[in-house]
Parts: structure tokens; sequence; C-alpha cells
């Protein structure tokens, strides 16, 4: 048998064991692609994210208080909140539907990697992007409004679990959208206006009685109170009920979106 | 009836005779760029629509149990004209810049670039489509917006002088961008850190007075603040800034960015380059 023949057959490991090679080669094609065109990707939610908080807390702040704590500091975390959601979801649904609609998508099927690493690669590069826009987002506020931490396993727990579950929608989204329109329409009527009413920008006080109970199982909502609280101290619901709740529905995502992978839904059909 | 002559039908003569408007040329330009829009409706219209009205909840949700207001207006009827004119600009603006720049990147352009148009007819085309485009955005925002909030007309000259000059203004400043820019990453910046920044901090969300005074006075060379401000006394009939610079500013910037549209159309530049 020729070198390089045997050199084709070894770039999977045997039956049973992780590609690790094939995952870490695809979570890095992702995350340079996004990485590329940094102004659009990086970048541009940062000065977005300042742009709503000159908004809403330069115009509007001066010695308002919510929840018994100064506006800026309630805004803050959630804004931080509101740039992981939109960036871990876009990241991943763009890019599928670009190759999808490049027709390149033949290139990350073929090789020998498992639906499982599929999905990891995927789901990670997606949470990458939206924590590097939380830390840049974080760091920009800093210098505007510095915000104390309260408790900074909180603010990993949900940060990370919010990557994940966009990353993952986003996924999903990709794997079923057929063009850029189908992308468009959940992010301006499904997410856009989940992470703008789930208390990013207000307390759920503010809410009727009836918005009140349904934001109690909003996943949105735990997300941004919990990490807020993580900052601040001070949370709308109940920590334990959100730290589960967020579990579960990372988990079922993640399931749904492997099952989703290993069937070849809309993409080996 | 149309003649059929030997170079197909009307006999090749697709333009009229010089310094004569080429209508029929003008107006499928036109029409093709509106068709377009309209078979993405979604994203066109309806989604500036429910991006404003969020916008209008979150703000009432969290200032309007103080009883907020700017001047002596409540808090929600200051913001929609802002709001729908800053859907008017987004839109307009989007409605050009991503227009050539696509027909470059699928290079199609050639198909728009060798019907025989002269530069004034280019421009005209591209740039009213998108006018178009903004100005019933902005409709269909006032519109929406009016089940939840009452809008007061004060002056109906003012509020249609600055919604068609600042669509006509953003068109123009899209198309320059859709000219100059080679892919996607270039428009993408305008908008995110020109247009948007623009369109937020021009007073939008909030009268000027609420700003420390160097940003008062910045406000006064910004055309932003000059068509939020016009187009709010149009419905308010109140103005922060002189109503009188606005309108003089908006008609010069309109003849400038049409002049240098139509110069670009002239020479060519990165597109017959």
């Amino acid at each position: 048998m020729g070198e390089p023949f045997r050199q084709m057959m070894e770039t999977r490991p045997a039956r049973g064991l992780p590609n690790w090679r094939g995952l870490w080669t695809l979570y890095a094609k992702e995350v340079r692609r996004f990485i590329k065109i940094f102004g659009q990707t990086l970048l541009a939610p940062v000065v977005t994210t300042l742009l709503f908080l000159t908004v809403f807390a330069v115009a509007f702040g001066g010695g308002r208080m919510v929840a018994g704590i100064p506006y800026v500091q309630f805004l803050t975390p959630g804004l931080i909140m509101m740039s992981i959601l939109q960036n871990a979801f876009s990241n991943t649904s763009t890019s599928l539907i670009q190759m999808k609609l490049n027709e390149n998508i033949v290139d990350t099927l073929m090789p020998p990697i498992s639906a499982f690493e599929y999905a990891t690669a995927f789901i990670l590069s997606g949470a990458t992007r939206g924590i590097m826009v939380a830390v840049g987002v974080g760091g920009a506020l800093s210098f505007v409004e510095p915000v104390g931490i309260h408790n900074i396993g909180l603010i990993l727990f949900y940060g990370c679990a919010a990557a994940l579950m966009m990353s993952t929608i986003g996924l999903i989204t990709g794997i079923w959208a057929e063009k850029f329109d189908h992308i468009s329409t959940v992010t301006n009527f499904i997410i856009l206006p989940l992470s703008f009413l789930s208390g990013t920008f207000f307390s759920i006080e503010r809410f009727t009685p009836l918005l009140q109970s349904f934001s109690h199982v909003n996943p949105f909502f735990y997300l941004i109170d919990g990490f807020r609280y993580g900052f601040t101290g001070h949370a709308d619901g109940s920590l334990e009920i959100g730290i589960a709740l967020v579990t579960v529905i990372d988990v079922a995502l993640v399931t749904v979106c492997y099952l989703m992978l290993r069937s070849g839904y809309k993409l080996k059909e | 009836m149309p003649e059929f002559g030997p170079n197909g039908i009307m006999g090749g003569v697709t333009r009229p005779r010089q310094g004569q408007w080429n209508s029929l040329g003008l107006w499928s330009l036109y029409w093709r760029e509106v068709k377009r829009f309209f078979k993405i409706y979604l994203q066109t219209f309806v989604a500036p629509v429910v991006t404003a009205l969020l916008f209008l909840s979150i703000f009432n949700f969290a200032f309007e149990g103080d009883g907020r207001s700017m001047g002596n207006v409540p808090f929600t009827e200051f913001l929609v004209p802002g709001l729908s004119l800053m859907a008017l600009l987004t839109a307009s603006f989007a409605g050009t810049s991503f227009s050539i720049m696509f027909e470059k990147l699928v290079e199609t352009i050639v198909d728009s670039l060798m019907p025989p148009l002269s530069p004034f007819e280019h421009t005209a085309g591209y740039t009213l489509a998108a006018t178009t485009r903004g100005l019933l955005v902005g409709l269909a925002v006032i519109l929406g917006m009016s089940i939840f909030v009452p809008v007061q007309i004060h002056s109906w000259p003012f509020i249609l002088f600055h919604a068609f000059a600042a669509a006509l203004a953003l068109s123009l400043l899209g198309l320059i961008t859709s000219i100059w820019a080679e892919k996607v990453d270039h428009v993408a910046s305008i908008t995110n850190f020109v247009i948007m920044p623009l369109s937020f901090l021009s007073g939008t969300f909030y009268s000027i007075k609420y700003l420390p005074d160097t940003f008062q006075i910045v406000a006064q060379f910004n055309p932003f603040f000059y068509m939020i401000d016009g187009f709010r006394y149009g419905f308010l009939g109140h103005a922060d800034g002189s109503l009188v610079t606005g309108i003089v500013v908006m008609v010069v910037l309109v003849i400038v960015l049409w002049a240098f549209c139509q110069y670009l159309f002239a020479c060519g530049y990165k597109l017959k380059s």
C-alpha cells in the first residue's frame, strides 16, 4: 500500500475513538472564519452595545435606581448578556447557511468527523465568539462604569451556558434554513424580541402579572437575571430554578442538534 | 405596436435620441430594484417595524412608569417620530448600499452598466428605489406605532420634506458606499461604525438638551440631527435646532451627494475600471 494512501486512511482513529484532530481542525477553521472578519463579528457588537449604553444610561440614567441599584450598574450585565446571546447565535447560523449557499458544505461533511464531533466543534466555536464579544463589551463598559463582581462562579456559569445555548440554537437554525431569509426571520422575530424583552433593559417588576408569569418560564430571563446576580447580587427570579432550567435546556438542545446531524437532516439528503 | 427591425424588437432603438431622457430604462432599473425589496419583504418591511416596536416597548417598560417626558410631550409620543425616522434612514441606506456591492460580488453588475443609461439615470434609478423603500418603511413604522401611541400631526410639509430629503440623502450615501465597497465587510463597516452611531446619537431617543454642552455644539454640524429634529417638528411642533438651517443643510446635502454619485457613475470609479 502506497505511503500517501496509508496516511489518508489514518486520518480517523480506530472505531470508537474520538477524532481529536478533526474536531480541533473544524473548530479552528470556524474560529478563524469569524476572526478574519473581526470588524463585523467582534468590533461591531462592542460598538453597538456601547451605543445602547450611551442612549439608555447617559441620556436617561442620571441618578435613576432600578431594583435598588443605580441604573447603569443594572444595565451593564444585561447588555453583556445580550451580546453573548446574539453573537453566539449569529456565528453558527450564518456559518452554516453560507456554506450551504456557497455549496462548499460538502468540504466539512466529507472528512471523517462524527456527528458528535461536528456538533462539538461548531457549538464551541459559536460559544467562543459569544464569550469573546462579552469580554470585549465588558472591558469597554468597565471604562465607562466600573461594575463590581459579586459571584464569579455564577457569572462564568451563566455566561458559558448562554453561549452554548445560543450557539446550539444557531446551529439548529443553520441546519434547517435553506436561504438567508430564514436566518434573518429567526433573528428578527425570535432572538431579537426575546433578548430585548427578557429583562436586559428593565426589571421585570415593570411587567403586568401575566407577562411576569411568562418570564418565569423564559430561559432568556433566567440567563440575564442570573448573570446580573453574579455582578450585582440582586436577582428577580430564583437562581436554583434558573440553573436547573438552563442546564436542562442546554442538554436537550445539544441532544436535538446531535440527532439532527446524525440523521443528516437537510445536510445529506 | 412595436416595429421589428434587424436588431430585434424596436429595431435596436433602446435609447432615445441624444439629449432626451431614457425614461423606459430609468423606470426599468427603478422597478427592478423595488421588486427586489418586495421579494424579501419580511426582511425589508416587516423586520424594521418589529424592531421599532421593540424599542418602543423597551423604553415604555423602562421609563414610562416614571412619568417621564421630553419637553412637554410624554416620552413615548416623543419617540414615535425619532424611531420611525431611524427606521427610514437605515432602510434607505440598506436599500442602495447592498445593491451594487452585491451585483459586483455575483458579477452581474455588467447587466446594469451595459444598458444605455446615463449617469443621471443610473443615479436616479437606484436612489429613488431605495428612497421608496425608506419612505414605505417609515410609513409602516408610524402606522404600527399609532396602534399603541397617539400620533399627532403638526405640519404635513415638514414631515414630508424631511422624510423625503432624509431618505434621498441616505440612499445617496448608500449608493456611494456601494460603488466604493468591494465586499460585504466594507458595507457592514460603514453601517455599523458610521450610520448606526449617527442615527442612534443624533437625538432619536432624547432631546439634545439633555446632552453636555460640547455635544450640543457638535450636533449643530450633524446633518442627521437636522433630519430628526425637523421631522419631529412636523409631528410635535417643537424643534431643538433652527428649522431654516435644517432645510438649507438638507437641500445642500442632497444636491452635493447627488452630484458626487453622478460623477462616480460618469467616471466609472470601481465600476468600469
